[in-house]
């Protein structure tokens, strides 16, 4: 399904949709250029998962951890060169967990995204507005099938 | 000679105090992950209640791995930190060793099965000689199949050992006639097997040292990954 969003806030409010509906062990990959709102869209999982905290890109620290109704991993591996980098911090453990796993930049590593997961790309629409989004979201896996009734 | 063993690398958390011919005290917790939360309680809890000081420790044993990556990581900072502060040597012993050593003098073949997670198991084959834990294969990251195939090709008996039976039970049971399955109070990492190993090799100076020693991590390569993948697909007829 494909959503076009006119600003930040409209953004921030489909994340927050599927945060609230979100389940242990989802693994969510978003993709999108520099700027997209990728991390927007990650803000609205944290506040529908119940996380107030500030929300900022892992660029450097790889993951952030957050305590909410459920725990919720932040990856951002626009820095990885290789797969293998990822691999080593122990990526499997917090994918196969009974957190929540965001992961911005996920085509980079697509080796090691589990078949079944949550692929959402994001894209500026300038034609249309500097704040306009287009957000298509699809999924892998019958688990996932709760999107449909959210959205 | 005292020492304190510590075990992190699977999903239980545990700390013992072993002295040369007795078990102190030991504490196993074997629920969820949270060992960077409760393994320095578990330890000082442990230690007031033998009435003993962190300073009373003669020595320190850690498991090294393979394992958790996170876990092997917390269980290798506190030892190192612990081993710093008192002035008092280390070592690291192999999670599937000390596993391997729940199990002391099984007859035929000890096979220790960790969760390596993506259907991938860690293991590695043991067997009693007389008094001597002998490990008979290499440290394996392997798929159970593959384990399957290796244990019916050495047409051995068996005994499995640790958390990856939790998971693959039914089929190592079913693959594999006659295997038998280490019963429950003997199914889970514990730091006293662990600080066994550790004394003998304090006893024998094997100590490690305090500014190289790091976790065994033991992965799949980008190669044997995509090997993986390829197959899968094959097996999947997408080729």
């Amino acid at each position: 399904m494909e959503f076009i969003t006119n600003s930040v806030s409209e953004t921030i409010d489909i994340g927050k949709k599927i945060g609230g509906a979100s389940k242990a062990g989802d693994i969510i990959c978003i993709d999108g250029e520099l700027g997209s709102g990728k991390t927007h869209l990650t803000k609205g999982i944290a506040l529908g998962l119940g996380i107030n905290e500030y929300i900022t890109s892992p660029t450097f620290t790889l993951v952030n951890e957050y305590e909410g109704r459920l725990r919720l991993y932040h990856f951002d591996v626009y820095r990885i060169d290789d797969p293998d980098e990822i691999e080593a911090i122990g990526f499997d453990e917090y994918i196969f967990s009974d957190a929540v796993s965001v992961i911005e930049w996920s085509d980079l590593i697509r080796d090691l995204i589990p078949e079944e997961h949550i692929q959402i790309n994001i894209s500026k629409d300038s034609a249309k507005g500097d704040n306009v989004r287009r957000i298509k979201i699809g999924w892998q896996g019958k688990r996932y099938d709760y999107m449909k009734e959210i959205l | 000679m005292k020492i304190l063993g510590i075990d992190t690398a699977t999903e239980a958390a545990t700390c013992a105090v072993l002295d040369d011919d007795k078990l102190l005290g030991e504490i196993v917790f074997n629920y969820k992950k949270q060992h960077s939360v409760i393994l320095m309680e578990m330890i000082d809890s442990l230690l007031k209640n033998l009435k003993l000081d962190i300073k009373d420790m003669d020595g320190f044993a850690v498991s090294e791995g393979p394992g958790s990556f996170t876990g092997l990581r917390i269980g290798a900072a506190a030892v190192k930190g612990l081993s710093q502060g008192t002035k008092k040597p280390f070592t690291g012993i192999s999670t599937l060793d000390s596993l391997a050593f729940n199990l002391a003098y099984t007859q035929g073949t000890i096979c220790p099965v960790m969760d390596a997670l993506r259907g991938n198991v860690y293991t590695a084959l043991y067997e009693f000689e007389n008094e001597i834990l002998v490990r008979e294969s290499d440290y394996l990251v392997i798929s159970v199949e593959e384990l399957i195939g290796l244990i019916n090709e050495k047409g051995c008996s068996v005994c499995f050992v640790g958390d990856g039976t939790l998971l693959h039970k039914e089929i190592l049971k079913s693959a594999i006639p006659g295997a038998r399955f280490a019963p429950l109070h003997l199914n889970v990492a514990k730091a006293s097997s662990l600080a066994e190993l550790g004394m003998r090799k304090l006893k024998n100076n094997e100590a490690d040292d305090l500014k190289t020693f790091a976790p065994f991590y033991l992965r799949k390569s980008q190669a044997e990954r995509e090997y993986d993948k390829k197959q899968k697909e094959i097996e999947n007829g997408q080729h």
